[in-house]
């Protein structure tokens, strides 16, 4: 009798590695109330980040964005077209995101996944929005002629949070961005061979994404893993006055409290990559 | 100088670039090339596996401005139950190249039929090599990205690819490594960039296994002096054997890397 007892009592025990594969949120909850994340970060950490200028020569403005284990490519093309009629005297900007199976065995090889075109489409909200560049600057001869920027974003590594790390790379892809001077002569459009001209930033805003678990808990910048257990995402940006451009949330509910949390954490955040960018500014 | 980027005129179609450049000499008088490089001499190169977290086996080359990023994923389950086969791994190769990775924004589908090629020619190079028998029913995914071109697609994926597998502990009987050799004024260059192929040298790209020397794949798409080509392959030989020390290199140093984390 008292051996059946024990036998019920007995409880099975898996390898960590076991145990975070087939009762991830579990896992992840084991960690959260010690008050530390499965990679040893608390929970107002955000992972490394670096941002590095000019690594593409055929591109006219390039930067390599990796937040912790996500990485992504920005490289800007400048093309010339005829402008909108509506608008003659602007050109255009057009941000793409592509998430390739290269970057995570979650993607699948054939046309843009739905979470890329939400985030191509968001960058472009964003832009827009928040008038990161005047448009009209980069007219070369109204109703004639002006400059498309095709900002293609390729990620290389998906670990989550690739918005802030699309966004980084976007922006400093911009301050990275040399046209040539051109002008318009009798229906052709001529460009000198040196390009020089910078563009002018009007604003520069930057995100922050969190992940609320369980309600309450609040993490800052998620990985993948985080990411895809909490389904439940905030993402602020605010500009270098530190005025909000957007917000998005999505997912369950939170309190205001939090979202005013999530706030200033996102202020903290805009000083610390512009650092990080004004150091990648001086390292080419 | 000055260069027209585009005529604007009625029609939308009707858009051309025009460079007013004069056709350039590709060997100048010291027998250097355009970039520098002797006619025997390989362009940099740089090469680290491991690059990526996410991927079973990942690598990054770089052949002088051509950069290539490469993913292997698997032996995993196939996705598609038509591509199962019964008694080997499936081997899927799918190569994207970058909007901004040329000098002109071309949006380039995956389906493009000269990207579709490659990737063709990419993956019949790896069947015999990798051991697929062992792994039944599944399949092994390889992925190429490049960042940045300047001539020589088709070696720089082998190249990865190679690192890639390697980097992924999938069993393989031998290195594939590839080179392309072209021939310049009757006379045999190694490794071709950009401008020395779109000025319409003779390319010749050859995959050698370097252990046994045995040639797995050789292309060759224009018109060549039938004398020329002993010259020109033995050079791409050369160039292949090169490449292999490189690899080789890169493989050995990051599995000293991987010795040292271990036995801390």
């Amino acid at each position: 009798m008292g051996n059946e007892n024990n036998n019920l009592k007995s409880t099975i025990t898996f390898e960590a590695e076991t145990f975070r594969r087939i009762q991830p949120e579990e896992y992840l909850r084991k960690f959260i109330q010690q008050q530390v994340r499965p990679d040893g970060r608390s929970f107002n950490h955000f992972r490394k980040t670096t941002v590095n200028l000019s690594c593409i020569s055929t591109a006219d403005g390039s930067s390599m964005v990796r937040i912790g284990n996500t990485t992504v490519v920005c490289g800007i093309k400048a093309e010339v077209s005829e402008p909108n009629v509506n608008l003659p005297n602007e050109g255009y900007l057009v941000p793409n995101v592509d998430l390739s199976p290269i970057c995570s065995p979650r993607f699948k090889p054939g046309p843009p996944s739905e979470q890329a075109q939400v985030l191509s489409e968001n960058l472009n909200k964003l832009l827009k929005i928040s008038k990161v560049i005047d448009l009209k600057t980069l007219c070369i001869e109204e109703g004639k002629a002006v400059w498309v920027l095709f900002a293609d974003i390729v990620c290389v590594n998906y670990d989550g949070n690739v918005f802030d790390a699309c966004v980084i790379a976007l922006i400093s892809a911009l301050m990275n961005v040399r046209l040539p001077k051109a002008f318009y002569e009798d229906g052709l459009v001529k460009a000198t061979e040196e390009k020089s001209i910078t563009l002018s930033i009007i604003r520069t805003p930057y995100s922050a994404s969190f992940a609320m678990f369980d309600g309450q808990y609040l993490l800052v910048d998620p990985n993948e893993m985080e990411e895809s257990i909490t389904k439940d995402g905030t993402t602020v940006v605010v500009d270098e006055t530190g005025q909000l451009c957007n917000i998005w949330k999505i997912g369950s509910s939170c309190s205001p409290e939090q979202l005013k949390t999530c706030i200033s954490k996102a202020r903290d955040r805009y000083a610390d990559i512009t650092s990080i960018i004004e150091k990648a500014k001086q390292a080419i | 100088m000055i260069y027209v980027v585009r005529a604007v005129t009625e029609n939308r179609r009707c858009c051309s670039r025009t460079f007013q450049m004069s056709r350039q000499e590709l060997i100048g008088p010291q027998g250097l090339r355009n970039d520098g490089r002797r006619v025997n001499e390989l362009r940099d190169m740089k090469c680290k596996t491991s690059v990526l977290s996410q991927a079973d086996g990942s690598a990054y080359i770089e052949q002088g401005n051509t950069k290539c990023l490469a993913a292997v994923y698997g032996p995993r389950e196939a996705r598609m139950k038509a591509q199962i086969l019964h008694n080997r791994a499936n081997i899927n190769v799918e190569i994207s190249l970058a909007p901004f990775s040329m000098s002109e924004r071309k949006k380039r589908s995956k389906s493009d039929k000269r990207i579709l090629e490659i990737a063709s020619a990419v993956k019949q190079t790896f069947e015999p090599i990798i051991m697929t028998e062992l792994f039944a029913r599944s399949q092994i995914d390889i992925y190429l990205q490049i960042l940045q071109f300047d001539g020589g697609i088709v070696q720089i994926c082998i190249n990865a690819a190679t690192l890639a597998l390697i980097d992924a502990g999938i069993p393989m009987k031998d290195y594939v490594c590839a080179c392309s050799a072209g021939c310049i004024n009757d006379e045999p260059v190694l490794d071709l960039n950009n401008i020395e192929e779109t000025n319409n040298v003779p390319e010749l790209t050859v995959a050698l296994l370097p252990k046994t020397d045995k040639i797995t794949l050789l292309q060759m798409e224009s018109r060549l002096h039938v004398d020329k080509f002993q010259p020109v392959m033995e050079m791409a030989a050369i160039g292949c054997k090169e490449i292999h020390t490189i690899l080789d290199k890169a493989v050995r140093e990051n599995v000293k890397d991987l010795l040292k984390k271990v036995s801390i």
